[in-house]
């Protein structure tokens, strides 16, 4: 071993030179912004296609956009949807879903369900917090499923727009099915596209 | 395939030769292109096209080009003619095809989501095979949906003008309820005349359509047709024995749907002859009493003049403690039982071997006993087998039909499609003789209208009008002259006036009648509730039988004397031996040697003393000679009239066990009530009227604690000492093809073969001395009327009462039905109310008119009891086969 050798090692050795070389990290991470953060207390901004919570949606004077036409339960690969249908009491020849089941433990947040809906009735929101005591409140019902819609409706609204399932309004409607309503009492004019 | 066939079955059509895509093909003059083209196996796709009716040619679908002409032509309304040289691929034939599916879809609403059809429409299929993305000038048409109709939705924006439906229901059904109307600028189906849809609503018309325009309100938006179980089962409600889907979803019934649809369309005209593949009102729609919410869930114990609800386990050793202690006490002779014939072969096997075996008694006996055995016991007698000698085949190949006592188009629907089919295609000439204008004799060439109560005088009078007018067949009476002989002058004694007065039919008519029947190759005798539940049931069908040998037509093909029954398995409780009478296979019981055979396996000596039938059962109970009654499916309380005194006899009574679906008027004077499943939760075979053996299978989970009833019966054996090891409806089977080697004919029965000649040669003369004997006039002035209960077409028996569907359409009005004539000269209108006397008593009930009905008759189904109108028969049992009727009385009818 050279002199010169011998002498940077002794002089690393008195002066802690690995320690501080190894601190170095560490200071230079005291003056950086953290990227972790607090979770719970901090939450992450998602992008609008983020796949979360599924939610049912309702048309802006409430009525419920969802026809009942079991088309998310067939597209369904993980076989978590379960849509009772029938018609509406109330409006007659109009099909709704009496019960609508998503068993969310199942779910694989394909997001094929919100593709198959030929209403745009299904969305995935920003809700991904299932944590809970009891695993069966994470089979939601049609209840559970409308609150989430209400409570993120932007996030629904944005995951459709994001995922080009829904337009603007007009553009919308254009892009969706367009029902033939139990002309009784015609409830929806004829959409411009058509006239 | 889908070759109409000649009108007469007798001669073939001339044969020629065409090319289709190269290959030189051989067919039948003067029939479609299309269905040359389909019988080669090459499948173009068609809309509007279906085997059973003629081609319509409205869907542009079935494009060929022809050598020689420039455009593609319609391949369905083109007839094949010699020499063409056909194409039926190709790329220009695509886009033609394209473009024909493209207009349709032009006009057709995307509401696919919401469509009852999405997943099961021809349409969706067309535009998915032929890859239709993109239309440029859609339109909507806006129709309003017509849901005037109780059972039946129009949605006539989705209608393609196919006009399946209006064919089907025309051309195949000829009940033509639908048509065409340009409404709105637009042809629309409508029901005739633009009213709310009411026909006999069989729903093939929702069968053959093959988008969602005609949609069925029972199941309306409750399926998607991929969430569904399709389970293929034999309806329960009549001996037609169709075949039918029920659709199931966990365990609830859906809908049903019937082998008739558009997806299969492709087939061989002449075919149809075996059925047509349809069903009626009852089997498509009568199924919501299979989940309803009156079925028995839980056994039910009698405790304190109450039943009440008990496990299983605990009513289950009850029962057998008071079984096993009435027999020990009183003997075996003490016990008997009834059962349903809605019940399977497998069943009925188990119930008559469960009676006679392990608690060895002889007295049992069926719901045939209402009918059916008159029959079974005069064929028996004259020719040798216990069944109807003819299928479905022989009716619509007949060339002469004599429908008699036999409102067919109500009790089975599909056979009156076979005769209908018999009159459209193959031109028969069907002579109906009853006393009320139903629906066949509309159709029919020969209808004559008798007077109430008088089918007996009328056989009498075509014997006679036969023998008189020399149109007896040499060949067959010269074989046996002594009984020739017999007959000639035991109907020499009868004048035709008298028979003419009494009967409404004129001397000429019976002549004309003998005529028919004995002129035509085929002829066909067919008799129902209005021979064999009448009173000389027995002696008709026997009378019956005479005519067919006089005019030659015992033993050749395509003849015979045939009847129909109510419940889906009457032959079937025959055939098992469920009657005093009968060993299955329909030995005698008296039978030592056969007694022994089957006593050899099961391990038993079988009873030897007389048994008894459903009225001395009933007989014995009442004079506490029977202490235990076990009642299967049977409802003998609600079924036989009050002057039978079944309630005080039930209450005489140390044990009433009712096993039963639902709780019936019987059920609930019982002490125990065992909870049974219906048909679609159990498997089995039930046999037709035709005889072919035909499999139920179970759809559904038993609804509630309910269990299969050979279960129940296995299991009640078994805690009476037997050991019977089924543990499954199959088990059970294998012992019944050990025992009856052939019955399981897998739906194509043995043809039977008559043999008269035992019967011709000993005894007939003898018998037929007293046959044809003249009957006191049967109308008495005090009571001019004839009073009949029959069948409804929505109805089958008392269970078709659960079905909420049925209701809708057919509810039990509560009112007597009665002929407007009548109705005017005693001054009543719809809805008032008269006082009905019989005999037996008087009832106050509201009238309504109905036009099927002859002067003189009223009539009330035997479906409800309530008004308590059966009260009013009063019953008459015959002598031989121990049937009782009691559908036919004499009244009189005043202003109340």
């Amino acid at each position: 071993m050279s002199v010169a050798a011998l002498t940077k090692k002794i002089l690393h050795a008195a002066l802690f030179y690995e320690i501080w070389d190894a601190m170095k990290v560490t200071f230079r991470h005291m003056f950086h912004k953290p990227i972790t953060f607090q979770y719970p207390r901090e939450q992450r901004t998602l992008p609008d296609t983020h796949r979360g919570a599924l939610s049912l949606l309702r048309y802006d004077d409430k009525r419920e956009r969802c026809v009942g036409c079991d088309l998310c339960e067939a597209a369904c690969p993980s076989h978590c949807i379960k849509v009772v249908s029938a018609e509406d009491k109330d409006r007659p020849l109009q099909r709704y879903a009496s019960e609508f089941y998503i068993d969310i433990t199942k779910c694989v947040f394909c997001g094929y369900c919100v593709e198959a809906c030929p209403v745009n009735a299904l969305a995935m929101t920003k809700m991904y917090e299932f944590s809970t005591h009891d695993k069966r409140t994470l089979l939601f019902d049609k209840k559970r499923l409308y609150e989430i819609g209400e409570r993120h409706l932007e996030d629904a609204k944005k995951y459709l727009y994001a995922h080009n399932q829904e337009k603007n309004v007009e553009e919308s409607r254009e892009y969706r099915y367009y029902f033939p309503q139990s002309v009784i009492k015609p409830t929806q004019s004829t959409p411009k596209h058509l006239s | 395939m889908g070759l109409k066939p000649a009108t007469n079955p007798d001669v073939e059509a001339a044969s020629i030769e065409l090319t289709i895509d190269g290959k030189t093909v051989s067919a039948k003059d003067g029939v479609s292109l299309y269905d040359v083209i389909s019988s080669t196996g090459k499948i173009i796709p068609a809309m509007c096209y279906h085997y059973t009716f003629d081609p319509f040619g409205s869907c542009g679908m079935c494009l060929v080009m022809q050598e020689g002409k420039k455009a593609p032509v319609r391949s369905c309304t083109a007839k094949a003619t010699a020499g063409m040289v056909i194409r039926t691929e190709g790329e220009d034939l695509f886009l033609a095809r394209k473009k024909a599916v493209e207009k349709h879809l032009s006009v057709h609403p995307l509401d696919c989501p919401v469509c009852d059809a999405d997943g099961h429409c021809e349409l969706q299929d067309m535009a998915f095979q032929h890859g239709v993305t993109n239309l440029a000038n859609a339109k909507q048409k806006f129709i309003p949906e017509d849901t005037r109709s109780i059972v039946l939705d129009f949605n006539m924006n989705r209608c393609i003008a196919c006009a399946e439906c209006i064919n089907v229901c025309k051309d195949v059904l000829m009940i033509d309820a639908l048509q065409f109307m340009k409404k709105g600028g637009f042809n629309q189906v409508v029901a005739k005349g633009d009213l709310p849809l009411s026909c006999e609503f069989c729903g093939d018309c929702l069968a053959v359509c093959p988008v969602g325009a005609i949609t069925n309100k029972y199941s309306k938006y409750l399926y998607k047709p991929w969430q569904m179980k399709k389970t293929t089962s034999t309806c329960n409600y009549c001996g037609d024995g169709c075949q039918l889907y029920l659709e199931t979803k966990d365990s609830e019934v859906i809908r049903v749907t019937s082998p008739l649809s558009w997806k299969n369309k492709w087939g061989d005209r002449s075919e149809t002859a075996k059925g047509h593949g349809g069903l009626c009102v009852r089997g498509r729609f009568g199924f919501e009493y299979l989940d309803g919410k009156s079925r028995l869930t839980q056994p039910l114990v009698r405790e304190n003049n109450q039943l009440v609800p008990k496990p299983w386990l605990e009513t289950m050793h009850q029962v057998v403690d008071r079984l096993a202690a009435i027999k020990e006490k009183h003997g075996s002779d003490a016990i008997a039982g009834l059962i349903t014939a809605r019940c399977t072969n497998e069943e009925l096997y188990l119930f008559q071997k469960l009676m006679r075996a392990v608690i060895g008694t002889n007295q049992l006996d069926s719901s045939a006993r209402y009918g059916h055995m008159n029959f079974v016991h005069a064929t028996r007698h004259a020719l040798g087998f216990g069944r109807t000698p003819n299928d479905w085949e022989d009716l619509t190949k007949a060339k002469a039909i004599l429908l008699i006592g036999s409102n067919l188009t109500e009790t089975n629907p599909l056979t009156a499609v076979r005769v209908k089919e018999a009159i459209r295609v193959y031109n028969a000439q069907v002579v109906v003789l009853d006393s009320a204008v139903t629906n066949i004799a509309k159709l029919a060439s020969h209808p004559f209208l008798i007077k109430p109560g008088t089918e007996s005088l009328v056989i009498d009078g075509l014997v006679k009008a036969t023998i008189e007018h020399d149109l007896i067949d040499e060949t067959a009476v010269e074989k046996h002259p002594r009984a020739f002989e017999a007959l000639k002058s035991a109907v020499a004694g009868l004048s035709f006036d008298h028979l003419a007065t009494q009967t409404g039919i004129s001397v000429e008519t019976y002549r004309e009648i003998a005529a028919i029947m004995a002129e035509a190759p085929r002829s066909i005798i067919l008799c129902a509730e209005g021979i064999v539940r009448r009173a000389d049931g027995y002696q008709n069908v026997l009378k019956l039988i005479d005519l067919a040998w006089i005019t030659g037509k015992l033993g050749k093909p395509g003849c015979g004397v045939n009847t129909v029954t109510e419940e889906p398995n009457e032959q079937g409780a025959v055939d098992m031996g469920v009657a005093p009478e009968f060993l299955p296979g329909q030995s005698r019981y008296e039978d030592t040697a056969a007694r022994k055979r089957f006593g050899k396996a099961w391990d038993v000596t079988l009873p030897t003393n007389g048994g008894a039938n459903l009225i001395d059962i009933l007989k014995r109970c009442k004079s506490g000679q029977i202490k235990a009654l076990y009642i299967l499916g049977e409802n003998p309380l609600g079924t036989l009239p009050a002057s039978m005194e079944v309630r005080t006899a039930l209450d005489k009574l140390e044990l009433l066990v009712v096993q039963d679906p639902f709780l019936t008027e019987t059920g609930r004077r019982a002490h125990f009530v065992l909870p049974a499943c219906t048909y679609a939760e159990k498997d089995g075979t039930f046999t037709n009227l035709e005889g072919r053996v035909l499999r139920v299978r179970q759809a559904m989970d038993p609804i509630g604690e309910s269990l299969p009833d050979w279960h129940i019966m296995t299991a009640l054996a078994n805690a009476l000492g037997a050991q019977w090891p089924y543990e499954s409806a199959n088990d059970i089977q294998a012992e019944i093809m050990k025992l009856l080697p052939g019955y399981y004919n897998l739906g194509q029965p043995r043809k039977v073969t008559p043999e008269p000649d035992a019967y011709l040669a000993n005894g007939y003369a003898v018998e037929v001395k007293t046959r044809y004997r003249i009957a006191p006039t049967t109308t008495d002035p005090k009571r001019p009327f004839a009073l009949v209960m029959g069948q409804q077409l929505t109805h089958s028996g008392k269970m078709s009462t659960e079905a909420l569907g049925l209701i809708k359409i057919a509810p039990n009005t509560g009112k007597l039905r009665m002929n407007l004539q009548d109705m005017e000269r005693l001054g009543i209108q719809d809805g008032s109310k008269v006082r009905v006397t019989s005999e037996r008593g008087s009832l106050q009930l509201g009238v309504q008119a109905e036009a099927s009905l002859a002067p003189n008759t009223c009539f009330f189904p035997e479906h409800f009891n309530e008004p308590p109108v059966k009260d009013l028969m009063a019953l008459q049992v015959d002598a031989t086969t121990g049937v009782p009727s009691f559908k036919h009385a004499w009244v009189s009818i005043e202003r109340a």
